[in-house]
């Protein structure tokens, strides 16, 4: 499968949440799929997943987040839209409840994958939602030719 | 849909004698009490001895989780109770560092000082149950210093408290990590572990092959590791430290994760304490029965709670809890319903510690012993299981025992491709789940339950109080007992840093400072996240 060629993607746990199971899982998936995944793994903070999506140059940041510290993930917005990357996409997947969905959709996260999500249902849309439209100098187009 | 075991046995339609050529009862099994213990350790099982109910509590401020407690003690929660610590007393920095003022009490209990242990504890007897604390193998040493200094406090012999509060070090390889490096949690849990020992204090670390499982590893690994993992440290107790391996031997029980697949998950159990009964008694030459009987926890498995229709992890808790009963454990403590969205709420709680009860007053089996044994089907499941998880334990024998296996990436592969391994089955439809895979229903005609609301405020009054607190203790006093620690700290691996850590403790230093002028004696930075500075000079004074 390679619908996700060209499309880069951070996958990054935040704050002090050491549960690494869905972040490797998923990261797995989407290699699977094409898509460049960037792993940064645990401790890693809002500041430091931004410096990394920066320097990367990603089209995409997905949190896994088991340890309900959804403060940092707002936290990451904030920065997200104060550094202007209005191109890349942050998705979260963990164990979350509803109420707390709608708080971070809120915040501009495009998406939250709830436990039992299919890897279908991610990656797809993942493909569709990446914002660099085909066409545009940095495209995911350009990127896979 | 997948008729296997987790770990790829395929499972014929019927069992018959055929099934156990050569199976030998008294080789095999054994009377209930008897060598190897494949039937469990008393004669008369639960009728002699009932497990421990009980729930994990922790969450919010220590008076808030200290309310919980005495909630669940309401509800007839008192053989044992268990509290499982945040993010940040697990990774033992403090509340007011600046990466944990937002995860203080999030996650579990803020445990950061024997201040809050007091709290947590105040109006709850020390003795009399069993006193368990989980969270991360790090702050080990911090919380058995917690019940020796407050059993001092309250005129009780440490001896007389019981429970677990110590934590294996592999743990952090198992999906759930912490900051502290593998040789500084090997380190402390030989010190917490010897010093137990030597004192007579009748505290248990948990050797958990439950994080192992939630994070993916099939049954036969789980044992494997397990098994690894008693290996390698009750030998290091024995060489390294000079205890007899009958004492060691007491110092590791096991929590066990207990899933769905119900003859599968009593086959794993009984296989693990046959194993270990054969491994005590022809490895490490045990002397002792006792020695051959690994303390066997039961937590029902998290990771089978679905999001999806939660009500229907009622029904999987209670199949879970009915195996877990069979298996004849020493305690047992449930996922809840709302497992998949938060810290349990208090109706989730009631609700799990109700099937508990359930379970053990209204089913009858806690009338006889070990009540499947004899079934083919689950005396091959026995063998099977046993059969894998030797053929894994030799691997990591061969790769010299667990701590080299970890050092090689073994142990970190394996979870991973197993973890994977089981995110394909659900995804393919080879395993159905209820509700997710299989009979879904649209998210708006899903029933509501209440979830525990985390109250982003409470983590940010937590750190300041710590912050304020901090500065109304005898500081010369802390000074001091943090100045003998790091001086000690720096005699040698097998110097024994339990007694200048209660002392510590007493003087209420806090986890940052304990576990931080451990790690300067050891030439790391004060703070594994490298943020702040130690506050104390006396590294210029010592050297």
């Amino acid at each position: 499968m390679s619908k996700g060629k060209g499309i880069k993607i951070i996958v990054s746990m935040i704050g002090l949440d050491g549960h690494t199971t869905g972040g490797e899982v998923v990261s797995m998936l989407l290699r699977d799929a094409g898509f460049e995944v960037v792993y940064l793994g645990v401790n890693q903070t809002p500041q430091s997943i931004v410096d990394a999506a920066i320097q990367e140059d990603v089209d995409a940041i997905g949190i896994s987040s088991h340890a309900a510290n959804y403060s940092l993930i707002e936290e990451l917005m904030d920065l997200v839209r104060a550094k202007g990357l209005d191109d890349v996409i942050v998705v979260v997947g963990g164990n979350i409840p509803k109420q707390q969905i709608l708080k971070l959709a809120a915040t501009g996260i495009a998406k939250v994958f709830t436990p039992g999500s299919a890897s279908s249902e991610i990656v797809d849309f993942l493909v569709a939602n990446v914002r660099r439209l085909p066409g545009a100098p940095d495209s995911v187009e350009h990127r896979a030719a | 849909m997948k008729r296997e075991t987790d770990y790829g046995y395929p499972i014929k339609s019927v069992y018959s004698p055929d099934d156990l050529p050569g199976f030998d009862y008294e080789k095999d099994l054994g009377a209930p009490g008897s060598f190897p213990y494949t039937r469990g350790y008393h004669p008369e099982g639960y009728r002699s001895r009932m497990w421990t109910q009980r729930m994990t509590a922790g969450l919010g401020s220590s008076v808030q989780a200290n309310g919980v407690l005495k909630k669940y003690r309401e509800m007839g929660q008192r053989g044992g109770m268990c509290v499982i610590s945040d993010r940040v007393f697990s990774d033992c920095i403090d509340p007011d560092h600046p990466n944990a003022r937002r995860e203080a009490g999030v996650l579990g209990w803020p445990g950061c000082s024997l201040l809050e242990f007091e709290e947590l504890m105040e109006g709850i007897p020390l003795t009399g149950q069993s006193i368990t604390l989980l969270g991360s193998s790090a702050p080990t040493v911090l919380r058995l210093a917690y019940v020796v200094a407050l059993a001092k406090k309250r005129g009780i012999d440490p001896s007389e408290v019981h429970g677990s509060v110590m934590e294996s070090p592999f743990e952090n390889y198992f999906g759930q990590t912490d900051v502290q490096p593998f040789d500084l949690n090997l380190k402390l849990w030989l010190d917490a572990s010897e010093y137990v020992v030597r004192n007579k204090i009748r505290m248990r670390s948990s050797v958990i092959s439950q994080h192992f499982q939630e994070s993916g590893g099939n049954n036969a690994q789980a044992i494997a590791v397990v098994l690894s993992m008693y290996k390698e440290l009750c030998g290091k107790l024995v060489n390294e430290r000079g205890l007899d391996f009958d004492d060691a031997a007491m110092v590791p029980y096991e929590l066990v994760s207990i899933g769905s697949r119900f003859f599968e998950e009593v086959a794993k159990v009984r296989a693990m304490r046959r194993m270990w009964a054969r491994m005590a008694r022809e490895h490490f030459k045990a002397k002792k029965e006792k020695s051959c009987q690994m303390l066997i926890a039961v937590h029902t498995s998290g990771r089978t709670m679905t999001y999806q229709q939660p009500l229907n992890n009622i029904a999987r808790c209670a199949i879970q809890t009915l195996a877990g009963a069979i298996v004849g454990c020493t305690a047992l403590d449930n996922a809840t319903m709302d497992n998949a969205y938060a810290e349990p709420s208090a109706l989730a709680a009631r609700m799990s510690l109700n099937t508990q009860h359930i379970v053990a007053v209204e089913t009858g089996v806690t009338d006889v012993v070990d009540p499947l044994a004899g079934s083919y089907f689950v005396e091959t499941l026995t063998n099977k299981v046993e059969e894998e998880a030797y053929r894994i334990l030799k691997e990591i024998d061969d790769l010299g025992g667990m701590i080299a296996a970890v050092e090689k990436g073994y142990i970190q592969t394996m979870l991973r491709e197993e973890a994977a391994r089981k995110f394909r089955e659900v995804d393919t439809k080879e395993r159905l789940v209820v509700g997710v895979n299989h009979l879904a229903i649209p998210p708006e005609d899903d029933f509501e339950i209440p979830i525990q609301e985390v109250h982003e405020g409470d983590s940010e009054a937590i750190a300041r109080r710590m912050e304020t607190w901090k500065k109304t203790r005898d500081m010369p006093l802390v000074t001091e007992r943090l100045r003998r620690l790091h001086a000690d700290a720096g005699r040698g691996e097998r110097f024994n840093l339990m007694p200048a850590i209660v002392e510590a403790v007493e003087a209420y230093a806090t986890a940052g400072e304990v576990i931080g002028v451990i790690r300067m004696a050891r030439g790391l930075s004060y703070d594994p996240f490298r943020l702040i500075d130690c506050p104390y000079s006396f590294e210029l004074e010592a050297a």
